[in-house]
């Protein structure tokens, strides 16, 4: 063809469109070396972050034993449905509430809140939608995979309390870790993660980060949905340590079946070794139940009893050994006499005060709530519980001289135990400014007088009253009462040159503290001695609960109270105590609230908790009745 | 007689041309494969191969004039067809109204095959004309050729698709002594309204929401939201570079498409699956091999006896060259995301069969170019 003849530059026209499409080609060409060439480890990572994902694999938490090895709180695997974040980002939360809350049967309100929360994380994260998933729950999951790749099943450790009420204000319970706490940058650095289980309240609490396993997880390939499509690696949790107690659940049990057939079936039984602090019961009541915060808070009901415990006014969920503040009454003269002897307002030789049935303080009479005593040596003022004595008593230390017995025996502060939330009791020492703001400026000898016998300016709590008298028995070494034996090691998990190599975690004891010593001498404390033991074993004031082959020292406390309580006003009924009097191996108190007199209800309960520790440890020497039933 | 003709065809037939085609296609079966080895589309493929091949042949052994002569025919049946694809007889997929079902020939894009009676049909009148400057007239009554069918493409609506017809018009203006002075003018104007009608679309609401995030994704893929409209072009990117040098080739473990990130793997990100499974070599491969089918038509071109045939050529090698363009820089991540098929490469019937009957007519001129 004559291409020259037919139009201008023909030749070179397709030239140019044959340059054009080359041209065309080679931008194709050089894009493609930019993007495989250049930036193609960049975009082969970009791949990979999308396709890879960590399911982490919870770690089970230690178990927690008593001191003989019986079980007090395990994990166990249950089935778990979770909710990943990722398939639902763009969708309307609610195309899924109302499908997840039939399908799975769990409370409404719960599901969004899950889904809202899940929805808000940046990262890719799953949370449990529903613990204890039934057979019915897994098919409904599995059966709708392709409508909703975002929940999946998993079987998870589960934390069970199989004693219920028992032990629950010291375990405490698990739960996920709040939200709130999660936006704390120093919370995210220790790796926790949304829907991570952590202790909440108790040993459970205190201990978490030795009851608390490290996670392993599961490295998967995920389609563009989220779908899991293939396991790549799996690295397995290292459990968390198993702790044992210094609690004995026989002496527990005997404890809460004191507190349950008390007249109100509210308060409180601590029993200790004064040799080491170790606790060997503590009891609260009411109490509740951890496995309502553990298994049941998705559904309604477990909601509902939840929300009960928080608005009961005989608030169960108080440990009253160690948050509950009670006027102690008469316990109170012991640590007082105590005080007086090393402050020298009264000597071992010179120890007798006129009781008088009470004292005259300005134009008020103040009573003795047990009679007139006449002029009792303090041996005889402690057995008869005389009011008299330390009303006089407490008006020669006067007040500078209760801060002092205040600070002797450390009342200003935490005894220490291994619990959260322990509270300081209220003395005169905290309360000396508020006095003085109310009565412009001065401190009354009233106040003195009613601090004398635990009454107003004193609130105190179970546990410190009875680290403080307990030590009488042990020449005043003061432990810190703890309720951690030892927690167990656990093994490394993979081999060490492993990327993933878990180290073992070591096992240890508790780390004992030097005891505060009270200063007494060995005459001093033989005349604290002769009272305590005076008050069973000499006709006191608990002599009804006297066993002569196991001799109880301790102190009766009738509190008055004006707090208002589901009781009336009745007093708080107290009992502090060791026992053999004069080599103790064992201490217990007991309050028991709004139930009358400390001897006729505080006593009986404590020596409840002695007569099992006898059958346990020493049956023969059991009290007069058990040997004549034989 | 009949038989030295066919051995005159014989020896004249542009055996590269057609190697080529089918060893595009071919590779392209593999990549097909490759997206989602789990589906039947290569095995679909490879039928549509063979039947593409034998009309191939066919419209090569016809002798192109008398197509040429009859192109007014094909036109109007070709509008038939479009205006058939808008009647109930036109199923609609993924919300475009752009195939056509019709009992035992089966399902079809009429769009892709519309592209050959156009550029007959411009050929012809283009071709016929006298020697001289391109009138004005002239220009408009190519412009109404290209309109009619492009309109219909409009109402499916398929924009992908109505922009490969573009090339066909220009590359045929430009071929007929448009002055020069035209084109410079038209590329400028060009050059200033793209963006002004961009912003007038914008402004108006005509240019919708997603396509408006279709072309910030271009702008600046790494602030896009890679989970809405930039979606597709952020994960062609990602697919294409993990490619690399020499690609995975075939691992599902890590295949972006068998995985589901990448969407329409098959079809219009072809070319990333390609990059992914061959990397940077066996993408380099493909574009040379795009270079020499486009170098042997345009030397047909050059060889073609008459003009209609030269011009019949030109255009089809120009839109081939521009939808190849249009196709990969979409799935590089510097074009706009549009529905348009990788010629030879994407999985579909129709786009295969309309290439193929397209380089049978130029193979058909070729063989002609002694027999004046």
């Amino acid at each position: 063809m004559k291409l020259y003849d037919q139009a201008q530059n023909l030749v070179a026209r397709v030239g140019i469109i044959q340059v054009f499409a080359f041209v065309l080609l080679a931008i194709l060409g050089a894009r493609l070396y930019y993007l495989q060439i250049v930036k193609g480890e960049y975009y082969n990572e970009k791949a990979e972050n999308q396709r890879i994902r960590l399911i982490p694999i919870p770690a089970p938490r230690g178990a927690i034993f008593d001191r003989n090895g019986k079980i007090l709180v395990f994990s166990r695997p249950t089935y778990n449905v979770t909710l990943s974040n990722e398939p639902i980002k763009k969708i309307d939360v609610n195309d899924r509430v109302d499908d997840y809350a039939q399908g799975l049967q769990v409370d409404r309100q719960f599901v969004l809140e899950r889904i809202n929360f899940i929805k808000s994380q940046p990262e890719f994260e799953t949370l449990v939608i529903k613990e204890n998933a039934t057979i019915q729950d897994i098919t409904w999951v599995e059966s709708h995979e392709l409508e909703y790749p975002e929940l999946r099943i998993e079987i998870q450790p589960q934390r069970f309390y199989p004693l219920g009420k028992v032990l629950a204000h010291v375990l405490g319970y698990v739960g996920e870790i709040p939200p709130k706490q999660l936006e704390k940058p120093e919370v995210r650095e220790k790796g926790f993660r949304p829907g991570d289980i952590i202790g909440k309240g108790g040993l459970e609490q205190y201990y978490d980060e030795y009851l608390r396993g490290k996670p392993g997880y599961r490295k998967v390939l995920v389609d563009s949905r989220g779908r899991v499509q293939d396991e790549l690696e799996v690295v397995e949790p290292q459990a968390g340590q198993d702790l044992v107690t210094t609690l004995d659940l026989d002496l527990q049990q005997t404890a809460e079946k004191q507190l349950a057939s008390s007249a109100t079936k509210r308060g409180t039984i601590i029993s200790m070794d004064p040799n080491n602090g170790e606790i060997l019961v503590m009891a609260s009541a009411p109490s509740f139940d951890p496995n309502a915060f553990v298994t049941r808070s998705s559904k309604p009901e477990g909601r509902k009893e939840i929300s009960v415990y928080y608005t009961n006014e005989e608030r169960p969920l108080l440990n009253r050994a160690i948050q509950g503040r009670y006027h102690p009454g008469s316990t109170w003269k012991i640590p007082e006499s105590v005080s007086a002897l090393q402050q020298g307002a009264i000597t071992v030789a010179r120890s007798s005060i006129v009781c008088g049935g009470g004292l005259q303080v300005g134009n008020r009479f103040t009573r003795d709530t047990s009679g007139n005593h006449g002029t009792p040596d303090l041996p005889s003022a402690i057995t008869h519980s005389c009011d008299g004595y330390y009303y006089r008593l407490a008006l020669k230390l006067g007040l500078p001289g209760l801060i002092k017995m205040v600070e002797t025996f450390e009342y200003d502060k935490q005894t220490g135990v291994d619990l959260p939330n322990e509270k300081i009791s209220q003395t005169p020492k905290s309360f000396e400014s508020y006095i003085r703001k109310r009565d412009k400026g001065k401190w009354n000898d009233i106040e003195t007088v009613f601090a004398s016998i635990g009454q107003v300016t004193v609130n105190v709590t179970p546990i410190s009253m009875l680290r403080a008298v307990s030590s009488i028995g042990v020449e005043g070494r003061m432990y810190v009462p703890h309720l951690l034996k030892e927690f167990k090691p656990i093994g490394a998990i993979g081999e060490e040159d492993d990327p993933n190599y878990i180290p073992a975690r070591a096992g240890f004891g508790y780390n004992y503290a030097e005891p505060k010593i009270i200063e007494m001498t060995p005459a001093q404390n033989k005349l604290v001695m002769k009272g305590l033991w005076g008050v069973v074993n000499a006709g006191g004031t608990a002599g009804r609960i006297k066993n002569p082959n196991f001799e109880i020292a301790g102190k009766t406390g009738t509190a008055q109270n004006s707090e208002i309580g589901s009781g009336g006003a009745k007093d708080h009924a107290w009992f502090v105590s060791f026992a053999p009097a004069y080599k103790p191996e064992i201490a217990v108190i007991a309050l028991i609230e709004n139930s009358g007199f400390g001897s006729s209800n505080a006593a009986p309960a404590v020596k409840g908790v002695y007569d099992t520790y006898l059958s346990k440890h020493h049956p023969d020497l059991l009290g007069g009745q058990q040997v004549a039933m034989k | 007689m009949v038989a030295i003709l066919e051995k005159r065809s014989f020896r004249d037939f542009d055996w590269l041309v057609a190697i080529l085609a089918v060893a595009i296609v071919s590779f392209g079966v593999w990549q097909i494969y490759n997206a989602q080895p789990s589906e039947s589309y290569w095995s679909k493929q490879i039928i549509g191969l063979a039947i593409a091949l034998v009309a191939m042949l066919l419209v090569s052994f016809t002798d192109y004039r008398r197509v040429i002569d009859a192109a007014p025919i094909f036109y109007a049946l070709g509008l038939v067809l479009l205006v058939l694809v808008l009647t109930p007889l036109g199923v609609k997929i993924n919300g475009q109204q752009a195939w056509l079902k019709i009992p035992l020939i089966g399902q079809f894009q009429p769009s892709e095959f519309v592209k050959i009676p156009v550029a007959l049909m411009l050929a012809k009148y283009f071709g016929s004309r006298k020697a001289g400057t391109l009138k004005p007239k002239e220009i408009l009554i190519g412009i109404g050729i290209l309109a009619a069918p492009l309109a219909l493409i409009m109402l499916e609506p398929d924009a992908g698709q109505s922009l490969t017809y573009f090339p066909i018009l220009a590359v045929i203006l430009f071929l007929s002594a448009v002055k020069v002075r035209y084109v410079v003018l038209t590329i400028v104007a060009g050059l200033i309204f793209m963006p002004l009608v961009y912003w007038v679309g914008v402004e108006t609401g005509n240019i919708k929401s997603y396509q408006q995030e279709r072309i910030k994704v271009i702008l600046d893929p790494e602030n896009a939201d890679p989970r809405g409209f930039g979606y597709h072009t952020v994960q062609s990117m990602i697919t294409v570079g993990k490619g690399g040098l020499t690609g995975i080739k075939g691992d599902t473990e890590t295949s972006q498409s068998v995985l589901k990130f990448l969407p329409e793997p098959h079809t219009d990100f072809i070319f990333a699956v390609t990059a992914e499974n061959t990397g940077f070599v066996g993408c380099i491969s493909l574009l040379l091999a795009y270079a020499l089918l486009l170098s042997r038509l345009i030397a047909g071109a050059r060889q073609a006896p008459d003009r209609p045939g030269m011009l019949v050529i030109m255009a089809i090698a120009g839109e081939l060259a521009c939808q190849i363009f249009m196709n990969i820089g979409m799935a590089l991540g510097f074009l706009p995301v549009i529905g348009v098929p990788l010629p030879l490469m994407s999985a579909g019937l129709s786009a295969v069969l309309a290439t193929f009957i397209a380089i049978g007519f130029v193979i058909s001129v070729k063989m002609r170019r002694f027999v004046n």
